[in-house]
């Protein structure tokens, strides 16, 4: 009871101390809003708020870099697979060469993406560049058209905002099982069959390495346009000088020939994209984890100062209050 | 003058080393290739690759897909293919057997095609283990 007495005298004293302690927390340009009338009437910014507040940083951190390990070890089983994969698409592309500058009426843009987010800026490149495409195309030309296949959730919640009319197929949850060739050459088809097309544009993110993704396109052209850039000259020139074997004709083997190269390229283009996803969610979570630590270290600086603040303007009551009685 | 095989699936590379001669099935027919070779884009079917490295000769079961042979360097694209050695031949020859029986059991016209389609690459393999012994 004496204490209390002590305690409500200091009060009286009180406001002409603390506003020293209360502006130099106020000048932390983070906190402007912890200040809150404590439960001893004094004005002093809690401690039980800055520490729910690291509670809930340090959670934060914890996720994020857990998040990152699990995308390391993704990364891994997936790298190898892609780099088995990239000798696949060469020598179609030596055979029948890679033409992004072939002039066609019907271009179809294939855009792969994530399905999930937090995965850095790889699927709005990818976005941008198939706008792009589409903005090149229909700029040279009234009859050139221009469609859209999308996978993944997050090229379609992009693409699917400005340019609707365009798209011809949306495809998701490609990662559910991992990623085998049957599965990929099951879709290729699908696209084939549903989708007229002069030249497919394949948009990807390339993975050069852990720390860099570069955004690519890969052109595969249909049996009609080989045969007529064959006819030209120039690089597909060559192809006429190869004798085909195979029971069918000529025609028909190309298509086939065609269409496996869509697949081959699909499976790659797919695989180098998941890897690129998972690198990118490794540096995003890496530099989240990094950030979410300065916060802490920021807010455990001032959660020092809080508690120190609120230790001193006790003890400042009590012997004000102890002098004033004696005195 | 050495001739280059080089034999992939989207999986791994098979194979990437140089060969004597090698015979190929194609679906039209069997066709052999030594070094400078006229050049050819090839289909092939469902079969078995027979390569020879000096004086032996080597098997593959390939699961259809494409070749081409063009300066002394042969490349084969297919969906799937196994080194006769790595195949178990217990294991081949039941799957034959299961792939004859889900052929008999097929209803439809897609499970007659897809059974036909195990049915002839089991059958493959059996050779493929066959052709070496």
């Amino acid at each position: 009871m004496a204490m209390a007495a002590l305690r409500r005298e200091g009060r009286r004293l009180a406001p002409l101390i603390s506003p020293r302690t209360i502006t130099a927390v106020r000048s932390s340009p983070l906190y402007p809003t912890l200040e809150d009338e404590g439960p001893l009437g004094v004005r002093h910014i809690s401690t039980q708020v800055v520490r729910n507040r690291m509670k809930s940083v340090k959670n934060i951190q914890k996720i994020t870099k857990a998040m990152k390990m699990v995308a390391a070890s993704k990364l891994r089983a997936i790298q190898t697979k892609t780099e088995n994969s990239r000798g696949l698409w060469q020598p179609f592309t030596a055979l029948l060469g890679d033409l992004p500058s072939a002039d066609v009426k019907k271009n179809v843009v294939v855009t792969i993406s994530s399905d999930k987010g937090l995965c850095g800026g790889i699927n709005s490149t990818s976005v941008k560049i198939s706008k792009g495409l589409h903005k090149l195309n229909s700029a040279t030309g009234p009859e050139k058209e221009t469609k859209y296949v999308i996978l993944g959730e997050k090229a379609k919640a992009q693409l699917v905002r400005d340019s609707k009319k365009d798209i011809e197929l949306i495809i998701t949850e490609l990662q559910k099982n991992p990623l085998n060739y049957t599965q990929v050459s099951v879709l290729a088809d699908e696209i084939l069959k549903n989708v007229e097309y002069d030249a497919l544009r394949i948009v990807f993110n390339k993975f050069q390495s852990v720390v860099s993704f570069v955004p690519t396109v890969s052109t595969v052209l249909s049996t009609e346009i080989v045969e007529r850039e064959a006819e030209s000259g120039g690089k597909l020139g060559d192809l006429d000088s190869y004798e085909v074997e195979g029971g069918e004709t000529k025609g028909e083997i190309l298509q086939n020939l065609a269409e496996f190269q869509f697949s081959c390229t699909m499976f790659n283009a797919v695989l180098e994209n998941a890897c690129s996803e998972q690198g990118a969610r490794m540096s995003a979570m890496d530099s989240s984890s990094r950030n979410a630590g300065d916060m802490l270290d920021r807010l455990t600086l001032t959660y020092n100062r809080t508690r120190q603040a609120s230790i001193t303007t006790e003890l400042i009551e009590i012997i004000s209050g102890a002098s004033a009685l004696e005195g | 003058m050495t001739l280059n095989l080089c034999i992939l699936t989207p999986n791994r590379i098979l194979w990437d080393s140089e060969v004597k001669e090698i015979i190929l099935s194609t679906n039209s027919r069997k066709i052999g290739v030594f070094s400078n070779h006229a050049p050819i884009a090839a289909t092939i079917d469902i079969g078995i690759l027979r390569i020879r490295l000096n004086d032996q000769w080597l098997t593959m079961a390939l699961m259809g897909g494409f070749a081409k042979i063009d300066n002394n360097e042969i490349t084969i694209l297919v969906n799937d293919a196994e080194k006769g050695s790595d195949i178990d031949p217990q294991e081949a020859h039941q799957a034959l057997e299961i792939a004859e029986a889900n052929l008999r059991k097929a209803e439809g016209k897609r499970q007659t095609i897809e059974a036909n389609l195990a049915l002839r690459q089991a059958r493959t393999r059996v050779e493929a283990i066959n052709a070496i012994s």
